[in-house]
């Protein structure tokens, strides 16, 4: 007899500094300017440096010399709880943490020389930032979306064409990671191929264009972005060929997204809580109280925790519970902003609280890609018996 | 909280003819409809059959079927919709919830049913949730059952008969015991109580990559696997001769295809049937095109490319020997799905232990039966018990008095119809 394995009890942070450090941060300078980043669209770059400066920008990286068989691993654990201190107190900066990583990984795993070394040093750092152009690719290979960008065989590299909606945490001396598709040479029908690179904003075809505003997270510098004869090189490649190497980081990219999900959450519990002294006795006749809201986001969190020793995973059980998890945080998400909108009552209410802003926050958390319905697609393809054809 | 329990009732039409279930294999025999095929008209009352007549899906005896009582629930006796729908309702209750359509999953529907006519009951299945009748699966071809008549009902027709919400093409993905959750593809459940009856799936074998070869546990796979044989005979291979392969492939081989019956062991159905009945059916078998080989080990599966219009597999065994087949059929044995279980924290024991007397698993409000338990280290993956397991489980979740499940020896019938065998 054997009791299959359940997720431990949580651990301790392994780096309980850096999270302390990250909540100094995020509880005095980061709360000032949520409300402006939320509404007035200022854009929190000096907390995104500042958070980089202190080393919350790289936990997951791993750490010493790049290219040789002594790194030490990444720890994402550490990663998710850091971006989730970050997200409790202000979303926008919490998606802008994960585009800024989601990078670094790209960077990290791409295997190009150009790409690591110092320049993924000033990267992990904050010193410079960079973001992920990835929704649309990776709608495209769940077979939701086509590709919006398309590259052209040209001597030396590549050309690309296209737009893509919306890209979010860039700047003129920002740089971001996208797909293209490759058009087969000359009309031979060749098997379809892509190419991921990194585009630098201030590079010549690249052009920023005002995109509509959203609902919340004004603050995330999103443009959509027109590329046009942009040129990438061998410098800027990340990936060639690109389904291997989304297969190698897909958990990681999607475990570390989950640190909004639980941020938002947790902020949002916190609130029920300031309220629980004078409205207690009111509170009491609503569903989803602070209590059971934080017994599920702890629960969650452990399972998190277990996920995150092994980023790079691929398993088909493992990814299941990938996906899953990261569900879960956006369902959690949705219901303790809502709860927390019914506990606080009117003066949660107000334009300038963060209650009514933390439910904005939380739907962008359940659309944003992977949103709740693409991640049940894929956990319900990934369930489905394979056959021969 | 109403008491009026709707006491099963029995269908107006089935009043003048009475129904009958074969204990090995579920066939429902019909006094109304008689079977023709085996000679008994339509009106055939069950006492006027002949003694040696067997049952036409299974073979066993008369002895072995007993009396049926379809459940037919007065609509305005629950208060759910019927069937269909998709939607989970998320965060409402959604009552006793089981996992799985196949015959565990209905049938502790139709139990539960039968004795609450108010209880909300959601099943949740990755498949469409049709009704049928798996032993049809191994004789299928033989009789010339059409793949659309392989169904008895849809499960849609069903859900709606039972007043269950039927989540069909919905994946159970996760159980959080502490607050009484099932997570799934379509939404998370809250339930009371929790019924596990995903059964067992084929069993995944490294050698046999998933994209060339057919794993046949249900009719959705079935139905995939029918549809690719041509109607010009086909070179097939049926790797494991046990119950399932055997009967594959007794079955393929009176269908007109060629069959290389393969098995690690010297002879078929080498772990039920004695040395002298093996040497039978090999000679019962002689007559078909079934060329049987035994003591070889596969050691892997590869596509073969004969011609523009014929991609083939072939077979290598670890002594070397090649085969060039159609198609490949993996029948070496079943595995218990563990993923539910897990996030669960069941104990587990070569399936979901279970007490032995009330199959109640490791974990308050949450039950299993079928092919996905153990009792004490043994697994069940016969038809009889189940009926059984869910009259005990829904008695014991209802808090009613029942007699303890207990585990009987059951006929075992061979449906290799060139010579059946009853062990």
């Amino acid at each position: 007899m054997e009791v299959l394995e359940r997720p431990a009890a949580m651990p301790l942070p392994t780096d309980a500094s850096l999270i302390q450090a990250v909540r100094a941060l995020v509880d005095g300078p980061l709360a000032e300017l949520a409300s402006d980043i939320d509404r007035r669209g200022v854009y929190p770059k000096s907390i995104l440096q500042r958070l980089g400066e202190i080393g919350a920008l790289k936990a997951h990286m791993a750490r010493g010399n790049h290219g040789n068989n002594n790194e030490e691993p990444g720890d994402y654990g550490l990663a998710i709880r850091a971006m989730s201190e970050v997200s409790r107190v202000c979303g926008a900066t919490g998606f802008m943490v994960w585009c800024h990583e989601v990078c670094g990984l790209y960077m990290e795993q791409s295997g190009n020389p150009a790409l690591m070394g110092d320049v993924l040093d000033r990267h992990n750092n904050g010193q410079t930032l960079g973001a992920t152009g990835m929704s649309n690719p990776m709608k495209t290979f769940a077979g939701i979306e086509t590709f919006l960008l398309h590259a052209r065989k040209v001597e030396g590299g590549y050309v690309v064409n296209g737009t893509l909606p919306w890209v979010s945490n860039l700047g003129p001396d920002h740089y971001f990671g996208a797909v293209a598709d490759v058009e087969a040479t000359s009309g031979v029908e060749t098997s379809k191929t892509e190419i991921m690179f990194v585009v630098r904003c201030d590079a010549p075809g690249v052009e920023l264009r005002n995109c509509p505003s959203f609902s919340a997270m004004e603050g995330t510098n999103t443009w959509a972005v027109r590329l046009t004869d942009y040129f990438v090189g061998a410098d800027q490649l990340i990936a060639d060929p690109v389904r291997p190497f989304i297969g190698r980081i897909r958990a990681a990219f999607i475990l570390l997204q989950t640190g909004m999900g639980l941020g938002v959450a947790q902020g949002a519990i916190d609130s029920m809580w300031k309220v629980e002294r004078t409205l207690g006795h009111v509170n009491a006749f609503l569903e989803d109280r602070p209590d059971d809201l934080q017994a599920e986001l702890d629960d969650l969190t452990a399972r998190i925790m277990v996920l995150a020793e092994t980023p790079f995973g691929c398993d088909k059980e493992f990814l299941i519970d990938v996906l899953d998890t990261r569900a879960h945080a956006s369902e959690l998400a949705l219901r303790a902003a809502q709860s927390a909108l019914l506990h606080q009552g009117a003066r949660g209410y107000l334009m300038s609280s963060d209650v009514q802003r933390r439910v904005r926050e939380s739907h962008f958390v359940a659309i944003v890609t992977p949103a709740i319905k693409h991640l049940r697609k894929e956990i319900a393809r990934l369930s489905a018996e394979e056959q021969p054809a | 909280m109403t008491t009026a329990v709707a006491s099963p009732k029995v269908d107006p039409a089935s009043l003048a003819w009475a129904l009958y279930i074969c204990r090995a294999c579920g066939l429902i025999y019909d006094e109304g409809k008689g079977d023709e095929d085996s000679g008994l008209a339509p009106g055939t009352r069950f006492a006027d059959i002949p003694d040696d007549w067997a049952c036409p899906l299974c073979g066993v005896t008369k002895n072995d079927f007993e009396p049926y009582v379809a459940v037919v629930v007065e609509k305005n006796a629950r208060r759910v919709t019927p069937g269909g729908s998709r939607r989970t309702g998320s965060r409402h209750d959604a009552g006793t919830v089981i996992v799985g359509a196949g015959r565990a999953g209905w049938q502790m529907a139709e139990a539960l049913r039968a004795r609450d006519g108010d209880m909300r009951i959601t099943l949740v299945t990755s498949c469409n949730g049709d009704v049928y009748d798996k032993p049809l699966l191994s004789v299928a071809m033989a009789r010339g059952i059409a793949l659309e008549k392989l169904p008895r009902e849809t499960g849609h027709a069903a859900a709606a008969r039972l007043g269950v919400k039927l989540l069909a093409h919905t994946q159970a993905v996760r159980i959080t015991p502490s607050i009484r959750q099932l997570r799934t593809s379509r939404g998370t459940l809250r339930y009371q109580h929790l019924v596990l009856a995903h059964g067992a799936e084929a069993r995944a074998l490294p050698q046999f990559p998933a994209s060339l070869c057919w794993r046949i546990n249900h009719l959705q796979a079935y139905a995939k696997f029918r549809s690719a044989l041509d109607s010009t005979p086909q070179r097939i291979a049926v790797v494991g001769a046990g119950l399932i392969g055997s009967e594959l492939a007794n079955d393929l081989a009176l269908a007109g295809h060629h069959i290389t019956l393969l098995d690690v062991a010297a002879r078929p159905l080498a772990a039920c049937l004695s040395e002298a009945q093996s040497a039978q059916l090999l000679e019962a078998w002689g007559n078909l095109a079934i060329d049987f080989v035994g003591g070889v080990q596969v050691s892997r599966v590869e596509p073969r490319v004969t011609d523009a219009a014929r991609s083939g597999k072939q077979i290598t065994t670890a002594c070397g020997r090649v085969f060039d087949v159609d198609h490949v059929v993996l029948a070496a044995g079943l595995q218990t799905p563990n993923r539910l279980a897990r996030s669960a924290g069941l104990h587990w024991n070569n399936g979901i232990d279970v007490q032995a007397g009330t199959l109640a698993t490791s974990v308050p409000g949450i039950h299993a039966l079928g092919d996905c338990i153990a009792i004490g280290g043994q697994v069940s993956r016969y038809i009889e018990p189940i009926g059984r397991q869910a009259q005990t489980l829904a008695a014991g979740i209802l808090g009613q008095a029942t007699a303890a499940f207990e585990q009987t020896q059951v006929p075992l019938r061979v449906k290799t119809s060139s010579l059946p065998f009853t062990v």
